[in-house]
């Protein structure tokens, strides 16, 4: 090669470099958090009060959270929603018996009144939720009966006190719902928060126009330092999904945290392309079939059983994921997470096989064995369209191929619940949301029914009940798994108390300017904003 | 005349007090409660019992309901309608919140239905049996066909397709900025005026054609008077008492029925209210929501009441 060649190389290998840097610092650029902008979101719910303490709908969550701080907060790059880290808490220990928690908060954090949060507001806040004063609602009270004391020896530390050790304690204390209020304002009016706002977080409160929306700004001593990037949010309360879809497809919001429908993603992606990404994931949220053992025939196992392996959980998902929310095959966890059942082993479960017209033949022998062929009865379902309609249908059609003949009866959304309560079903769809995937939270409900309430199966088993405990107190995570998969062997095969049908799956088709937020399978996640970014100025 | 009107301003009172007593009774009936529809039919786990219990006797719910009958309605006498049972807000502050709006779009659309129907009906039975009169009533038998959220629905979609473009979504007060609010409201004025336009235009032929063949619109020709005089001041004032009554009827309607059109192109207004209070078990708020449309329906009747006494002597002297 000569000397004239080599130069030439030289110069085309030269700016072949200079063009791959200067590309990979675009890259990084465009990876690089930028500040300003409002974010505008939908949201098909409205706050009853502004109390994240007392209140359970997402409709609170989505438009107050960014006011907020909890003690911890789930890491918000954590797709799976499961892992605590710090928020207003720097750090912690834990005792060797696993009794007592002790937190040490960060300095220099004030509310948007400007008063210095303490240990005394976290305390407060946590006595609140865990020990309500008398005519006070904590929606999640049941959840900390663990908690024997909350101490507060110094400005910066807040101790825990537990009556045994629990594995899930500091997943429970990253709650969504947990915010921080100020004590001060707690002693003098208990119910102050759930008309007002006061928060130590990432944006502070502009306006509430009910019926319409919500608008908060950055909050400029925020003590996370660089955050939030945003200049601010605005959510709109839109009930109808279609105006929802429109607002996102005409530009006029950028995302939707709760989630859209298969066809609404395919139509935002089929009409903007680029413009839209889309953030999909399993759903902590599941339709169950409850069958009420106080009726017959379905106290007699072997007709649970029969109809839980009519069901073709593997087809179903194929058919009913291009049309309605639910799409995984899952047991009592959502696949992914740390405690989900390997699928090999949720084939052995009764309804989970690959092979369905075995599992037919031998559901059809059990309901000849319990004298139950040709069996017809109602399945009361919630007056809610998505999923729950298609849902029932697939499922009677299932029910239809072992012979058994079900009518469903549509009960209205807020009457239901009494439906359920006093037992007036035959068989009923019951559901389960959580805030993480987490097996304390999801297993509860499955407990016997003199334990818990929200059972609608009215069943009594004290072998679940002690798995229960056991899995809750288990030293090791692979204890943990050993007894969670028991746990969910009795539930779902030997005693089918319960028939899961898919879990729901969560698509939220985004304009591709949002950027710095994680899907995860809850939707009462990753909504405090205080990471999120647009990487383009609003165009709205 | 003063005595009719009184008449019937004093038959209002007996008529808002049977409306209050049978939506009283009747949401009573209706299964579930406010405590259960918010602490229990979400997506949550839920609460004790005990819970419940409180939040029922918080909101006077454990009492019986002959006292929560006379609690409310001694707050209705001295108009104190209480508080929202779902958001503890004023019930006032609620509702006065979206009639500003709703009261816009059911003007705006009664405007647009009383500027197509007149003179569409008026052209129709002039030119009956004519390719004119065919087109007013295919124009008006199709407005009657189409319901208005659908013609909304397929306006947004219009927009969507043809423009990347869909009105605000956020409600702008007209006196903070009139562009804005007008942006907003137009369209569902258009989509509810037309459909309302088609049941009036549909009257206002039939009844002018009745009129125009009244004996003294016959004798007002044969006189030989100015064509255009007979109309307006003979024919059109006499065909009015029916159309008045559509317009009238449908105005009331309007305040509070927009249900599913204001979900379309989502206007936060009374009929999406009425329909969250009603699935919410807000007994509070539903009561003063169907109150509230009850005396606009009262006060309309005795507006046209009014009306039909100025347009017709025969009932001022009855």
């Amino acid at each position: 090669m000569n000397a004239r060649r080599m130069t030439w190389f030289a110069g085309i290998l030269s700016a072949t470099a200079s063009l791959l840097l200067l590309t990979a610092a675009d890259a990084l650029a465009d990876e690089k958090p930028r500040s300003g902008g409002e974010l505008i979101f939908p949201v098909p719910s409205e706050p009853p009060s502004y109390d994240a303490h007392r209140e359970q709908t997402f409709g609170v969550i989505h438009p107050v959270a960014p006011h907020y701080n909890g003690l911890l907060r789930f890491d918000p790059t954590d797709p799976t929603g499961t892992k605590p880290v710090a928020d207003l808490a720097e750090s912690w220990t834990v005792s060797d018996d696993g009794l007592t928690y002790i937190f040490k908060l960060r300095k220099g954090v004030k509310f948007h009144d400007g008063a210095e949060m303490t240990s005394a507001d976290v305390k407060a806040s946590y006595d609140k939720i865990v020990f309500p004063p008398a005519g006070v609602v904590s929606d999640r009270k049941g959840q900390y009966t663990v908690v024997k004391a909350i101490e507060a020896p110094d400005a910066n530390t807040v101790v825990f006190r537990l009556k045994w050790p629990a594995v899930s304690f500091l997943a429970s204390l990253a709650s969504p719902w947990n915010w921080i209020y100020r004590a001060e304002i707690l002693a003098k009016d208990p119910h102050w928060y759930e008309t007002h706002i006061n928060g130590t977080g990432p944006f502070t409160f502009v306006e509430h126009v009910k019926g319409s929306h919500w608008v908060g700004k950055k909050n400029p001593n925020y003590w996370d330092k660089g955050k939030p990037y945003l200049d601010g949010y605005r959510a709109l309360f839109i009930k109808s999904s279609a105006a929802q879809v429109a607002a996102v497809r005409g530009e006029r919001a950028h995302i939707q945290f709760r989630g859209f429908t298969p066809a609404d993603r395919d139509a935002l992606k089929a009409a903007l392309g680029d413009k839209i990404t889309v953030a999909e994931s399993p759903w902590d949220c599941l339709l169950m079939v409850a069958p009420n053992h106080q009726k017959k025939p379905f106290g007699d196992k072997r007709v649970r059983r029969a109809l839980t392996l009519a069901l073709d959980r593997y087809a179903g998902s194929k058919a009913l994921s291009r049309i309605a929310i639910v799409k995984e095959v899952a047991g009592v966890q959502v696949p992914g997470t740390p405690y989900a059942t390997p699928p090999a082993e949720l084939e052995k479960l009764a309804g989970y096989g690959k092979d369905i017209n075995a599992a037919r033949a031998e559901a059809k022998k059990l309901l000849k064995e319990a004298g139950a062929e040709g069996l017809t009865f109602t399945l009361s379902n919630r007056g809610v369209p998505m999923p729950y309609e298609p849902v029932a249908v697939w499922l009677i059609d299932q029910w239809r191929q072992i012979g058994v003949t079900v009518k469903q009866e549509v009960v209205e959304a807020a009457a239901y619940y009494g439906v359920l309560k006093k037992g007036e079903f035959d068989i009923a769809m019951d559901f389960q949301c959580g805030y993480t995937v987490e097996p304390d939270l999801d297993l509860y409900k499955f407990t016997s029914r003199s334990k818990n309430p929200s059972n609608f199966g009215f069943y009594e088993d004290k072998v679940l009940d002690d798995l229960y405990e056991k899995q809750s107190r288990a030293k090791t995570v692979d204890e943990r798994k050993k007894y969670v998969r028991e746990f969910e062997k009795r539930l779902l095969d030997e005693e089918a108390h319960y028939m899961m049908t898919l879990q729901w799956h969560r698509i939220i088709p985004h304009s591709s300017k949002v950027h710095g937020w994680q899907v995860t399978p809850s939707h009462y996640l990753n909504n405090m904003l205080d990471t999120v970014w647009l990487s383009d100025g609003p165009s709205h | 005349m003063w005595r009719y009107l009184i008449n019937r301003f004093l038959l209002m009172i007996p008529t808002l007090l049977g409306v209050a007593i049978i939506i009283f009774l009747l949401l009573r009936v209706i299964p579930g409660d406010v405590v259960e529809a918010k602490f229990m039919s979400g997506e949550g786990s839920g609460v004790s019992n005990e819970v419940l219990a409180a939040e029922r006797a918080r909101l006077g719910l454990d009492k019986p309901v002959w006292e929560q009958f006379a609690i409310w309605i001694w707050g209705v006498a001295r108009f104190d309608f209480g508080i929202s049972m779902w958001t503890g807000g004023p019930i006032s502050e609620e509702i006065a919140l979206r009639f500003a709006l709703s009261l816009q779009v059911a003007l705006m659309a009664t405007i647009v239905a009383t500027l197509l129907a007149l003179p569409l009906g008026v052209i129709a039975a002039l030119k009956q049996d004519t390719w004119v009169d065919y087109a007013v009533r295919v124009f008006s038998i199709a407005g009657l066909a189409m319901p208005s959220f659908w013609l909304g629905i397929l306006m947004i979609l219009g927009f969507l397709i043809f423009f990347k473009w869909v009105p605000p979504m956020v409600y702008t007060p007209f006196w903070i900025d009139p562009w804005q609010n007008m942006v907003q409201l137009v369209w569902p004025a258009l989509a509810v005026g037309y459909r309302y336009s088609a049941v009036a235009t549909r009257m206002t032929r039939s009844s002018m054609l009745e009129v125009l063949r009244e004996d003294y619109i016959r004798t007002a020709r044969a006189k030989g008077l100015w064509l255009k005089l007979i109309l307006v001041r003979h024919a059109l004032k006499n065909a009015m008492l029916p159309v008045v009554t559509v317009i009238g009827l449908e105005f009331a309607f309007l305040l509070g029925g927009l249900v599913v059109t204001e979900q379309v192109f989502n206007l936060n207004g009374l009929g999406l209210l009425f329909v969250q209070a009603i699935t919410r078990r807000d007994y509070t708020l539903t009561q003063a929501l169907v109150l509230l449309v009850a005396a606009a329906f009262i006060f309309v009747n005795f507006a046209m009441d009014v009306m039909y006494a100025w347009l017709d002597p025969r009932i001022r002297f009855r």
